[in-house]
C-alpha cells in the first residue's frame, strides 16, 4: 500500500513577468514507501506550496510529481490517491464527526455497511469512536485534529500529507500528539509527508528531513545527520541553537584531527574539514556540547572565557560566555554544574574536538552540499 | 517619598468621601442616563406614529384621526371598501406578494452565481463587476427607475410596462444583495472546505452540492429575506414600471391614494398588511438564519446584522 513519491525539477512560480517569484524552485526529492518525511523550514520557504503541489491544489509550473511511479503532475486533486490533514483541520461544520469521516467514502462506491465499518475503525484508530455523533464545533482542537486525521486515513491513501497539523495546539498537547502520530504512522505504514516549521517536531518524528530555504532544499538527511552535520550555517542555525565561530583552517588532515585557528587559539576538530588550509570558514558547535570548566583547567580546545549571563531554563541552565578571543558562545549545562557560576566569573570553555565542525563555505553551490550530506 | 504618599492616601478614610464629592457628570462610572434616555426618546418618536397608523386601521369609522371604536370593517367586513372587497386594494396585496416571490426566485440564484463568479475569477474584470454591484447601493433609485422606464418604453418596447417590466427592474436592482452577502461569506470561508472536499475525492459538481451549498445556505437564505422584504418596501421602481390597477402593488396604491386626499382607514389596513408581511419575513429570516448557522460562533449578532440590514 505504502507508495513512494518522487519530485523531479518541481517548480511553482506565482505571478507574471517581473513580479513573479518561484515559491518552489527546482526541487528534486525522493521519498520511499512507508517513510515519515518532514519538510522543515521557516514560513515562506516553500514547504506548504510543495505539499499543495503534491496534493494537487496547485499545478506545477515545471517539473514532475511521480506517485508510485505514475506521473500525477496534472491530475486533479480528487483523482489523486493522496489525502491531506489541513492546518485548520477544515472539518465540515454542518456534518457530524461520523459524516465528516464518511465524506470521502461516499465517492468510492463502497456499501453502507462497509462505510460504517471503516468509519468506525478509523475513529477507533484515533480514539474518537465515542464522539461520532458530535459536531466539529463541540470538539476541542486536539479532538478536531484526530478527526481530521481519521477522515484522511479512512480512504487508505498512498501518501498522507500533513500541513503543520499540530500548529494550532498548545505545547503540552503537541508533545503527546507527536508521540502518538509517530506510533500511528508506524502502525498504518502509510508514507507521511509532514510540513512543519518546528525543528523539534521534525527531529522527533521523522525518518528523514528536508530543510528548505527560499524554495530550495538546503539539506536532506536523517534527524541525526541534519542536526549533527548541518550542511551550512542556515541549516545549523535553523535546527536549534548553534554557536557559529569564524575560524581559519590551519592544518588539514584526512582521517585525523585537523587544526583550526580561532584568533590566536588553536582548536582541534576530529570532523572532516571541507576547506583548504589557509581558508577562512565557519565552525559550528551546539550549546549542549560546550562545557564550562573551572578557570585554569588545562588541555586541548580550552579557551579562557568570562561569564556574561546565566539563564535558568528549568531543565537546564544556559550560560552566555565571552571568549578571550572576543566571540560570544552559549553553553547549556545541567543545573547542578551551574551552581557556582555567576556573571563575571572567569572560566574555561571546553569545545570538544568531535563537537566542533567546519561548515562548507558559501562558495560551493547549495545542492552539492545537500547531496554531500545525504551521502555521508 | 512617593511610596509613603500613596500609602497614606490609601490609608486615610477621606479618600472615598473625596470621590463622592465629585460632581456626577465628572464621574466616569456613572450610569449612562442621558444616552439611555435619548435611546428611549428615539424609540418612542419612531414607533408611536406607526402604532397609531396601525391602530386606526381598526377604526370603526371613516376617520384616520378620531377613534370611533374597534372593528375589522376595513380589513374584510365592509362589502365595498375593505381591503378584501375593494378590487384595487385586493389586487395590490396580491401583486406585492407575486412580485416578492418572483423577484426572490430569480434574483437569488442569479446573485449567488455572480458571487461565485466574482470570487473565483481573478483580474480587473471581476473587480469592475464587484464595483458595479456596490454601485447599485450608490445610484439613486429614482435615477435607476427612470432609466428602466425609458428602456422599456423606447428601446425594448416589446417589454410593456407591467408585471414583466417590474420583475426585470426589481431583479436588476436587488441582485446585488445575494451577490454581496454570499461573496462576504465566501471570503470569510476561504477555500479550505472546497480543497478538503476535492482532496477527499469530490469532483467540482459534488464539491458544489455537498459542501458549498450547505455552507452558503445561511447567506443565501439571508439574502432571500433581504430581497423579499426589499421588494415589499419598494416604491420608486414599481411606481414607474406599473401600468394599470392590476399590476400596481401596495406601496404605490397607498402613496397615490393618500397623496390624492382620498385616504381612509382602508389604507391604514393596507399599510398594516404590508408591515405585517415585512415583519413576518424578517422574523422568519432571523429564526431560519439561527437554525442554519447553529453551532457557529457569534451567529446571533451575524444574523441580526445580516437580516436587519434592510428593514
Amino acid at each position: 500500500m505504502a507508495a513512494g513519491i518522487e519530485l523531479t525539477g518541481l517548480t511553482k512560480r506565482f505571478g507574471h513577468g517581473v513580479t513573479s517569484h518561484a515559491a518552489v524552485d527546482n526541487i528534486d526529492l525522493s521519498v520511499s514507501g512507508g517513510e515519515f518525511f518532514s519538510l522543515l523550514g521557516p514560513s515562506g520557504c516553500g514547504k506548504t506550496t510543495t505539499l499543495r503541489l503534491i496534493a494537487g491544489f496547485e499545478e506545477p509550473t515545471a517539473g514532475r510529481i511521480l506517485l508510485d511511479g505514475a506521473d500525477v503532475s496534472h491530475v486533479p486533486p480528487h483523482k489523486r490517491n493522496v489525502n491531506t490533514v489541513f492546518q485548520s483541520y477544515a472539518l465540515f461544520p454542518f456534518l457530524s464527526v461520523f459524516d465528516n469521516v464518511a465524506f470521502g467514502l461516499k465517492h468510492t462506491g463502497v456499501t453502507k455497511a462497509e462505510q460504517r465499518q471503516r468509519v468506525g475503525d478509523a475513529l477507533a484508530l484515533v480514539s474518537m469512536d465515542s464522539f461520532a455523533s458530535r459536531r466539529p464545533s463541540q470538539l476541542s482542537g486536539g479532538q478536531q485534529q484526530r478527526v481530521a486525521l481519521a477522515r484522511a486515513l479512512v480512504l487508505n491513501p498512498a501518501v498522507l500529507l500533513l500541513d503543520e497539523p499540530l500548529g494550532a495546539l498548545d505545547a503540552k498537547l503537541r508533545r503527546s500528539l507527536k508521540v502518538e502520530l509517530k506510533a500511528l504512522q508506524e502502525r498504518v505504514g502509510i508514507t507521511f509527508i509532514y510540513v512543519t516549521h518546528d525543528q523539534e517536531e521534525a527531529l522527533t518524528m521523522s525518518d528523514r528531513i528536508a530543510v528548505m530555504n527560499a524554495g530550495r532544499i538546503a539539506q536532506i538527511g536523517t534527524p541525526q545527520e541534519v542536526y549533527e552535520s548541518p550542511a551550512d550555517a542556515y541549516v545549523a542555525d535553523f535546527l536549534g541553537a548553534a554557536n557559529l565561530l569564524q575560524v581559519v583552517v590551519a592544518e588539514r588532515a584526512r582521517g585525523a584531527a585537523s587544526t583550526l585557528k580561532l584568533g590566536e587559539v588553536a582548536l582541534l576538530t576530529s570532523n572532516e574539514v571541507p576547506a583548504e588550509p589557509g581558508a577562512a570558514g565557519q565552525a559550528v558547535i551546539r550549546p549542549e556540547r560546550v562545557r564550562v570548566e573551572e578557570h585554569g583547567s588545562a588541555g586541548q580546545n580550552r579557551v579562557p572565557a568570562l561569564i556574561d549571563r546565566v539563564v535558568y531554563l528549568g531543565a537546564a541552565t544556559q550560560v552566555h560566555l565571552r571568549l578571550a578571543t572576543g566571540e560570544s558562545v552559549q553553553a547549556v549545562v545541567p543545573n547542578e554544574d551551574a551552581a557556582g557560576l555567576s556573571q563575571g566569573t572567569p572560566v574555561h570553555a571546553y569545545l570538544p574536538a568531535d563537537a566542533l565542525r567546519v561548515l562548507a563555505g558559501d562558495a560551493e553551490p547549495a545542492p552539492a552540499d545537500a547531496e554531500a550530506a545525504v551521502a555521508s | 517619598m512617593t511610596a509613603t504618599n500613596t500609602a497614606s492616601t490609601q490609608a486615610t478614610p477621606q479618600a472615598p468621601v473625596q470621590g463622592a464629592r465629585r460632581p456626577f457628570w465628572r464621574n466616569p462610572w456613572r450610569h449612562p442616563w442621558f444616552l439611555e434616555g435619548f435611546t428611549w426618546l428615539y424609540l418612542i418618536w419612531s414607533l408611536v406614529p406607526i402604532v397609531i397608523a396601525v391602530l386606526f386601521s381598526f377604526n370603526n369609522g371613516r376617520s384616520q384621526s378620531s377613534w370611533q371604536g374597534f372593528s375589522w370593517r376595513w380589513y374584510f367586513t365592509d362589502h365595498t371598501n375593505s381591503v378584501l372587497h375593494n378590487p384595487q386594494l385586493h389586487a395590490a396585496v396580491i401583486q406585492t406578494f407575486r412580485l416578492s416571490v418572483l423577484v426572490t426566485i430569480i434574483a437569488v440564484p442569479l446573485g449567488v452565481a455572480f458571487a461565485l463568479g466574482i470570487n473565483r475569477w481573478r483580474g480587473p474584470i471581476p473587480m469592475t463587476f464587484n464595483f458595479v454591484m456596490i454601485l447599485s447601493y450608490v445610484v439613486p433609485e429614482l435615477i435607476f427607475g427612470v432609466s428602466m422606464f425609458i428602456l422599456f418604453t423606447t428601446l425594448f418596447s416589446t417589454v410593456h410596462l407591467g408585471t414583466l417590466a417590474e420583475v426585470l427592474g426589481l431583479v436588476t436592482w436587488n441582485v446585488s444583495w445575494p451577490a454581496i452577502v454570499v461573496q462576504a461569506r465566501l471570503v470569510t470561508m476561504g477555500r479550505q472546505y472546497e480543497e478538503a472536499a476535492a482532496d477527499l475525492g469530490a469532483n467540482q459538481f459534488q464539491v458544489m452540492r455537498r459542501v458549498m451549498v450547505p455552507l452558503l445556505a445561511p447567506a443565501i437564505f439571508a439574502s432571500a429575506v433581504l430581497v423579499f422584504s426589499g421588494v415589499i418596501d419598494d416604491f420608486v421602481i414599481v411606481d414607474l414600471l406599473s401600468s394599470s390597477a392590476g399590476n400596481t402593488p401596495m406601496s404605490v396604491i397607498i402613496y397615490s391614494t393618500q397623496h390624492g386626499g382620498n385616504g381612509g382607514p382602508a389604507l391604514n389596513a393596507l399599510g398594516s398588511i404590508m408591515l405585517a408581511m415585512s415583519l413576518i419575513i424578517v422574523i422568519l429570516g432571523y429564526v431560519g438564519y439561527r437554525l442554519l448557522t447553529r453551532g457557529e460562533r457569534g451567529s446571533g449578532l451575524a444574523a441580526l446584522t445580516a437580516i436587519s440590514g434592510e428593514s
